[in-house]
């Protein structure tokens, strides 16, 4: 984190936030160095499960899961307060901009720094989350699909993070109050990323199984791994019925009235090979929003300073 | 861009903040300021003086009419408040001016204006009001700019640092041509060193001239009450028999009176408790 190679608003915005910068670093080094010793307790005791290592192990790992979905909304809420905001609120701005660089240089050179520091750091950390998750994963609540799992072992961390740098950078102008504005873009990045997360499933097409009445709810062909999706009755012509279509007329699960002309079940799901093609859409989209808010975020700026 | 010979131009300049209907900081304001000079800016409080500035140094954008003034390399600004970052230190300051003004930075400049007054590695945070606005000084001046814009800056200074900080202004911008404009509520702070006059009242400009000019319009006289035409009559009172006027000549002054040239004082004082309160439309 040499600051002698860098020149001009670069210079400027690292020596501003340099506690920042080394706190990063730091969290990023403590969090490797804790999964590393965790991954070695745990690998103390070899063949089982029940040892203190993975129990510990496992809690840290429900910790960190938490700590990535949450990564987002602070990088968004740094860049939206004291990044802009905060200048524009103390008016340390107008110290900026009547220096010789151009708003836009001013704002690309601040976004650009925190993009420099943000991306890697995330991707440091989904390394420290796969690291650990390599002892815990495909167990219960770590399954590859879990929402937070799938967020923080992925691409798609690193495309809601820059949705958050860029939404910070748009709201951080428009609010112009250090505190507002955190919270402010908090809360809109966590909406953009729950209503993205609910299209998460419907990004790729999903794979059909069809199978006799008879056999509940154990889809035979549907590997274990799969994420569920819908599921119900099966009729002659392939239209599809909820699964309750025949136990509301007979009070029997398997037994179907003849006029319904069931034939069996249907049952939707994802493999996990959907893991990387879902991931690599999902993230697309994140970063398709993250430009259209830095190209608002620009437009501000270049409105209100000439 | 600017015309040739002058530094700062505004036609028919209005600046509102939120809306036209919530009241003009400035309306209608018009003026041309040549190149070289040292303008004073004085009005009272709320007559517009940092709207002017800030909108001469680009950082507003008129709601009306137009203003001209060099590009952004070419200028250098000192707000009121004095924005600076807390957590740099002094030192980091200063290098930051030089980062952001490649090429023109004048570290020279800069430093006869800190004269090691100032340790450079304590925390801008740490530094009073006086040792805040030598900085900003400091990076004003350090950029060598062609007009500077200082917005009170000698507010927060002691008598000594204001003199001394006032004259070492003075002689870089006779020494490179600077235009400066300063502004101020306080007449003493700048008689005496700026050779030009802007004086705001109530968003629009009231007087606009070289000093000298402008002094040697007016008159000053006492005398018996009687008519003053076809002179205009800036402010008059009569005590009794007795009449104090102070009028812009038309041709010579002919009656009972004793004329006298006035000061720089007696000129914004009459103009200012004449002019009507509040804007315009």
């Amino acid at each position: 984190m040499s600051t002698l190679t860098l020149k001009g608003p670069y210079w400027v915005t690292v020596r501003q936030y340099r506690r920042t910068l080394w706190l990063v670093a730091g969290g990023v080094l403590l969090s490797l160095v804790s999964m590393v010793w965790l991954r070695y307790w745990d690998g103390q005791t070899v063949g089982t499960n029940q040892d203190n290592g993975h129990a510990v192990l496992r809690v840290a790992m429900d910790w960190a899961a938490t700590a990535m979905m949450v990564l987002p909304l602070l990088v968004g809420a740094f860049v939206a307060g004291p990044m802009v905001a905060r200048e524009l609120e103390s008016g340390t701005y107008k110290l900026a901009l009547t220096q010789s660089v151009s708003p836009a240089r001013w704002l690309g050179s601040k976004l650009l720094t925190a993009g420099a520091v943000i991306v890697p750091a995330t991707l440091a950390l989904i390394g420290v989350y796969r690291l650990g998750w390599g002892s815990v994963a495909g167990t219960w609540s770590f399954l590859w699909y879990a929402p937070d799992t799938y967020v923080s072992t992925g691409p798609v961390l690193v495309g809601q993070v820059l949705l958050a740098l860029g939404l910070g950078a748009l709201i951080g102008q428009l609010i112009r109050r250090t505190v507002t504005a955190m919270a402010l873009t908090g809360l809109v990045t966590g909406l953009a990323l729950l209503l993205v997360g609910q299209l998460r499933w419907s990004l790729m097409p999903v794979l059909t199984g069809t199978g006799p009445l008879n056999v509940g709810n154990l889809f035979p062909g549907v590997p274990a791994s799969s994420w569920q999706g819908g599921y119900g009755l099966l009729t002659a012509s392939g239209d599809h019925l909820p699964a309750e279509a025949c136990w509301n007329r007979t009070k029997e699960w398997d037994v179907c009235p003849a006029d319904l002309n069931v034939v069996g079940q249907y049952w939707e799901y994802h493999p996990s090979s959907h893991y990387w093609p879902i991931q690599l859409i999902e993230t697309g989209i994140y970063l398709a929003l993250a430009a259209l808010a830095l190209y608002a975020a620009f437009r501000v700026l270049r409105a209100r300073h000439p | 861009m600017t015309r040739d010979g002058i530094a700062l131009e505004a036609d028919l300049l209005g600046k509102t903040y939120g809306g036209r209907s919530r009241g003009w900081a400035l309306r209608g304001c018009g003026f041309a300021l040549p190149a070289g000079r040292v303008c004073a800016l004085v009005g009272p409080n709320g007559a517009g003086k940092s709207t002017l500035l800030a909108l001469a140094a680009g950082l507003l954008r008129p709601t009306e009419g137009t203003i001209q003034a060099p590009p952004r390399e070419h200028l250098a600004y000192v707000a009121q408040d004095k924005p600076l970052h807390p957590r740099l230190s002094v030192a980091d300051t200063l290098r930051m001016g030089r980062e952001l003004n490649p090429g023109r930075w004048d570290e020279t400049a800069a430093q006869r204006v800190m004269a090691d007054e100032l340790d450079p590695h304590t925390l801008v945070r740490d530094l009073s009001g006086g040792q805040r606005t030598r900085v900003a000084l400091a990076l004003a001046l350090g950029k060598r700019a062609e007009l500077l814009l200082l917005d009170e800056p000698m507010a927060d200074l002691d008598p000594l640092a204001r003199h001394q900080l006032m004259g070492l202004l003075m002689a870089d911008a006779a020494e490179h041509g600077t235009t400066v404009v300063l502004s101020s509520h306080i007449l003493t702070e700048l008689e005496g060193a700026c050779d030009h006059l802007l004086l705001l009242h109530g968003g629009k400009i009231r007087l606009d001239g070289a000093v000298d000019d402008l002094l040697a319009a007016h008159t000053l006289l006492r005398g018996p009450v009687a008519d003053l035409a076809p002179h205009t009559v800036v402010e008059s009172r009569t005590t009794g028999r007795q009449l104090t006027a102070l009028i812009r000549h038309e041709g010579p002054i002919e009656g009972p009176w004793d004329t006298q040239e006035p000061s720089l004082e007696d000129l914004l004082l009459a103009h200012l408790r004449t002019t009507p309160e509040g804007v315009p439309a």
